[in-house]
């Protein structure tokens, strides 16, 4: 019976935010919370691996003290148990302070069988926690994961990191990346959705996990995000003969570098 | 009373948009065109525990209240208004059962209910005179083993595909209204035959048709309530269907105006696009009020239900500013895209037939007009 | 009710007549299958009632503004799909009559007395409320046009012998450089596209007209090259008011089923309470006041006056009446207003709202003359407006 953790980020909708056109920054006044979506295929499988063998899901999500706002979606979608951090220093921070502090509190549990992530985030998408984690923590990681099975302490994992496929066991504790691929999350029923409320979440607060300052400023800081806007070219081939707009088009399409 | 949303509430109306995007979104339109009743997307309903939305949670419901009931409505609406009208028609015969059912009835019933293995339907129209205002077409006469049904009812929702139906008949026909009383009737009684389906507007997949009963045999035991209850039976869960109907508007209206919205920005006349001139921003921004204003009345009323107050006033209410400004919703939205708002190739059109069957004023067309102004004038 | 000469009386009854036995028993059928209707044309034959608007020296009926009004209403109370289908070739012949010769109208005619009908074609996928803003052209060459682009939305168009077309004979000219054409059903390089399906007046043909390399005499051009938007918004002035004389209809038809059907829901008493009275009250008003201004209207036309604002209003104010009494019949009949021809009602009225010039765009039309300075009493005698 698996005791297994998922680790979760709590991100802005994307179709909320509105690139502002004059200086192409981003208006995210509108744009509502939701379960970065890698992290809701890694959600997904924890809970079908206890549906099928018993075990437990904890849930875990360092961010802002927003992530209280995803408390009852994510236990509506099956974990046992959530565990959180909101700190606003979670703002600035990078992959490895992210990883730093989830460790940190990940020691402070009972070990786990299995610790599973989506492969990257919604936001920032940069794929970083699983690995950075997993050296933290002394444990084998399995990244672009599509296919799993877990047998006993034994996990089949078929992995699909581009243009090809690996098939790759390991056994004891690991930490796994999900792509979306993997499953597709079923919407929670309602009942499920009002069961959230009975279950436990529990908030860590950031300085019991024993970092030092150092541990939790970023060294690689983002300045800005810019949105990126796709323009037209706006460029009409209107010659009467077809041949001559298709050679016109392939004159254009040269020059802009295509081959 | 706060009218913002627990995040119960928000979660369930999420969890709703999300099930209609997955389940409704991919057949809206082939149901309209064919009619044909989606008895998948009624089971997916069921699983998702949608069809036991307020019942209690000893017969299997998932007792998350009126106000959820009308944020799932007006979420699954926004896909597909049919779809939600069935889920309006299932919940009227679940609620007159819950809040009127003998112990006995309640658990005979609502577990089937709760599940959705069992759809419900809710008989109370008639073709010829209002019941109270005339006889009642439908006649209860009492016989040995309980009950002889003998007559029709008109425009039952889910005629056909429900396996029970909460039935208003008339016992004593010298007795005008106080004569009504309640039944609840299988679907499989000997007897009971469901008419042709009747041909709607919209909410195409939802059937409409009569139920005939041709001298139903029922015990005793299948009377709702008291026998001259009829009456406060059926304004009540008529004053439901009020509420939850205005979520099926506000659903229709608010898909509606992001479509309109959406495509104003897209289509381009005079050089610009038509988002831009305010003979089109003042269709949009009296859409959007009217929807607005709906919804928060309707959610008064449901939270008002929530606690167990009186709260068909409130229902009247929202019913008339409906009768008003429902289609209004579908009027203006399609004036905004003009001739594409006007093709049936465009989803337009379809949520215009369908607004028209959510503000219906049945026999007495002036209720809610009686019931308000007797509250104001007592 | 208006004050009818005896003979508009005469007509008016024939009207009904017709519309009785041979629109209303048919109207829900090809509502339901959205096919049009030829049974009709050949059963008006005989009348020439599709050639009402023809000069009579042309062989047509040449009935008065006020007197197509009545027709048009008849023919909407029975069913406003096919009174579009009646309107619309009026629409196509008022080009003609504006700006046509006498060959010309010779031309365009003739079919109409015949019994067969007729397209105005100004709409395009770019050009819907930005009517001049078509991109169709038409190139002299020698003593021949050569149309090319496509139309959309064009009523009657799979049926129509004649059509008025608008195109470009000057691009560069932009809406001054629209010319109006004749074109004739069948010239090689013109065929009809897609058909489309709609919510309402169903069994009114609406069709996309396209146009590869039609060649047409030179002679068919009406009026100037650049004149096209200029005989457009004329045709549109004469042609508007028709939309308001099927809305009426429409209006009438709504509150006439609604009455009743609660005449019979009451058949104890003597009538419904006060609050559903005031209602039939309040819709007959509207009712009443709609015609009135559609009439005045046709009467300030027939008398040679000025009238483009009145046509805007009535076009306006017609449609919008039926709009709202359709719907609120649906809604006073209940399940029964849903799952009948009532219904059609309500889908068919929505449409008056939009053709012929949307009512945002009629609003423009009078806005501006609402605003415009006030003019000294002689400029409005000598029709200033």
């Amino acid at each position: 019976m698996p005791k297994i953790l998922v680790c979760y980020k709590w991100v802005l909708n994307e179709q909320d935010i509105k690139i502002r056109p004059e200086d192409l920054s981003l208006d995210a006044s509108r744009a509502k919370g939701k379960i970065s979506d890698f992290d809701r295929n890694a959600i997904e499988e924890a809970t079908l691996i206890v549906e099928q063998q018993g075990g437990t899901v904890d849930a875990l999500s360092y961010g802002t003290p927003a992530v209280r706002q995803s408390i009852k979606d994510v236990l509506s979608r099956g974990p046992n148990r959530l565990l959180w951090i909101g700190d606003p220093k979670a703002e600035e921070a990078d992959a490895l302070v992210i990883a730093k502090v989830l460790a940190a509190a990940i020691r402070k549990s009972d070990p786990y069988d299995l610790i599973l992530c989506g492969e990257g985030s919604s936001d920032m998408f940069y794929q970083q926690i699983p690995a950075r984690l997993a050296a933290l923590l002394e444990l084998p990681c399995l990244t672009f994961v599509a296919r799993m099975t877990l047998e006993g302490r034994t996990l089949m994992a078929q992995r699909k990191p581009g243009d090809c496929t690996e098939m790759v066991s390991v056994t004891g504790p690991a930490v796994v990346s999900v792509l979306s691929e993997i499953n597709k999350p079923r919407i929670p029923s309602l009942k499920q959705v009002l069961g959230a409320a009975k279950k436990p979440s529990e908030e860590i607060a950031l300085d019991s996990l024993g970092l030092a300052a150092g541990d939790l400023t970023p060294k690689a800081v983002r300045k800005s995000p810019k949105g990126f806007l796709m323009n037209r070219k706006n460029v009409v081939f209107k010659e009467s003969d077809a041949a001559a707009n298709v050679a016109k088009l392939v004159a254009s399409l040269k020059a802009e570098g295509l081959h | 009373m706060s009218i913002l949303l627990t995040e119960e509430q928000e979660l369930i109306g999420q969890s709703a948009r999300d099930f209609a995007k997955e389940y409704l979104d991919p057949i809206v339109v082939d149901m309209d065109h064919t009619g044909q009743y989606p008895a998948a997307v009624v089971k997916a309903l069921a699983e998702h525990d949608f069809l036991g939305l307020f019942l209690q949670g000893e017969y299997g419901g998932a007792e998350a209240g009126y106000v959820s009931l009308v944020e799932a409505i007006e979420n699954l609406a926004r896909s597909s208004a049919a779809v939600a009208s069935i889920v309006i028609n299932h919940s009227l015969a679940a609620y007159a059962i819950q809040r009127w059912g003998a112990a006995s009835q309640k658990k005979d019933y609502l577990p089937a209910l709760a599940a959705g293995s069992t759809l419900g339907g809710f008989a109370v129209f008639e073709h010829g005179p209002t019941p109270g205002v005339g006889a009642s077409a439908l006649q209860a006469t009492r016989v040995p083993e309980g009950w002889a049904l003998k007559g029709t009812k008109a425009y039952v929702r889910n005629a056909g595909v429900a396996g029970l139906y909460v039935v208003l008949a008339c016992t004593d026909p010298a007795a005008g209204a106080k004569s009504l009383a309640a039944f609840i009737v299988s679907a499989k009684a000997s007897g009971l035959t469901v008419g042709p389906l009747a041909e709607t507007m919209g909410l195409k997949g939802c059937p409409v048709a009569d139920l005939v009963f041709d001298n139903v045999i029922l015990a005793e035991s299948a009377l709702l309530g008291g026998i001259a209850d009829g009456n406060a039976i059926v304004t009540e869960t008529l004053a439901l269907a009020s509420v939850a109907e205005a979520a099926q508007t506000v659903g229709i209206g608010q898909a509606a105006v992001e479509h309109a919205a959406a495509y104003a920005k897209t289509r381009v006349q005079f050089g610009r696009p038509i988002a831009s001139l305010q003979a089109i921003q003042t269709l949009l921004a009296e859409v959007a009020t009217d929807c607005h204003l709906a919804r928060l009345g309707l959610r008064v009323a449901a939270q008002l239900l929530d606690q167990g107050e009186p709260f068909q006033v409130e229902a009247a209410m929202v019913k008339q500013f409906l009768a008003r400004f429902g289609s209004k919703l579908l009027i203006d939205t399609v004036q905004v895209e003009g001739g594409f708002g006007y093709s049936e190739f465009m989803p337009l059109p379809r949520l215009f037939r369908d607004i028209a069957g959510t503000t219906l004023l049945e026999a007495p067309a002036d209720y809610p007009e009686k019931t308000i102004a007797a509250a104001l004038l007592a | 009710m208006s004050i009818l000469t005896a003979e508009q009386k005469q007509i008016q009854a024939e009207a009904t007549a017709f519309v009785a036995k041979e629109i209303i028993p048919f109207a829900s059928k090809f509502d339901q299958s959205g096919e049009f209707h030829p049974y009709l044309l050949d059963a008006a034959r005989e009348s020439r009632i599709f050639a009402m608007a023809v000069p009579k020296a042309f062989g047509g009926l040449e009935y008065s503004a006020l007197t197509q009004a009545v027709v048009l209403e008849a023919w909407g109370y029975g069913c406003a799909g096919m009174g579009t289908t009646l309107a619309a070739s009026v629409l196509s012949m008022d080009s003609v009559l504006v700006a046509g010769t006498d060959a010309q109208k010779k031309q365009f005619f003739e079919p109409m007395v015949r019994g067969e009908i007729g397209s105005f074609g100004l709409t395009e996928p770019s050009a819907g409320s930005d009517a001049g803003n078509g991109k169709s052209t038409a190139v002299r060459v020698g003593d021949e046009y050569v149309l090319n682009g496509s139309k959309c939305w064009i009523t009657n168009g799979g049926y129509s012998s004649v059509f008025v077309i608008y195109a470009l004979t000057d691009p560069a000219a932009g809406m001054k450089g629209i010319s109006a054409f004749i074109v004739e059903k069948g010239t090689p390089g013109f065929t009809i596209g897609t058909v489309d399906h709609k919510l309402g007046i169903r069994s009114s043909n609406t069709v996309e007209l396209l146009f590869k390399d039609v060649h047409i005499p030179a002679a068919n051009l009406l009026g100037k090259e650049g004149e096209g938007m200029k005989i457009a918004m004329k045709t549109l002035d004469m042609a508007r008011p028709a939309i308001a004389s099927l809305s009426l209809g429409l209006a009438q038809r709504a509150l006439d089923e609604c009455v009743k059907h609660l005449q019979q829901l009451y058949p104890e008493k003597a009538q419904p309470g006060q609050t559903l009275q005031f209602k039939l009250a309040d819709m007959k008003i509207e009712i009443e006041a709609a015609r009135q201004l559609l009439h005045h209207t046709m009467n300030l036309r027939d008398a040679g006056l000025p009238y483009s604002a009145e046509s805007a209003m009535t076009k306006t104010n017609a449609s919008d009446t039926a709009m709202k009494i359709t719907t609120q019949a649906v809604q006073l009949m209940g399940s029964y207003g849903y799952t009948s021809g009532i219904a059609k009602l309500m889908r068919d009225a929505k449409i008056m709202q939009i053709y012929e010039g949307t009512n945002q765009i009629q609003r423009l039309v009078i806005s501006r003359a609402v605003l415009a300075p006030a003019r000294p009493a002689v400029a409005v005698q000598k029709g200033g407006n």
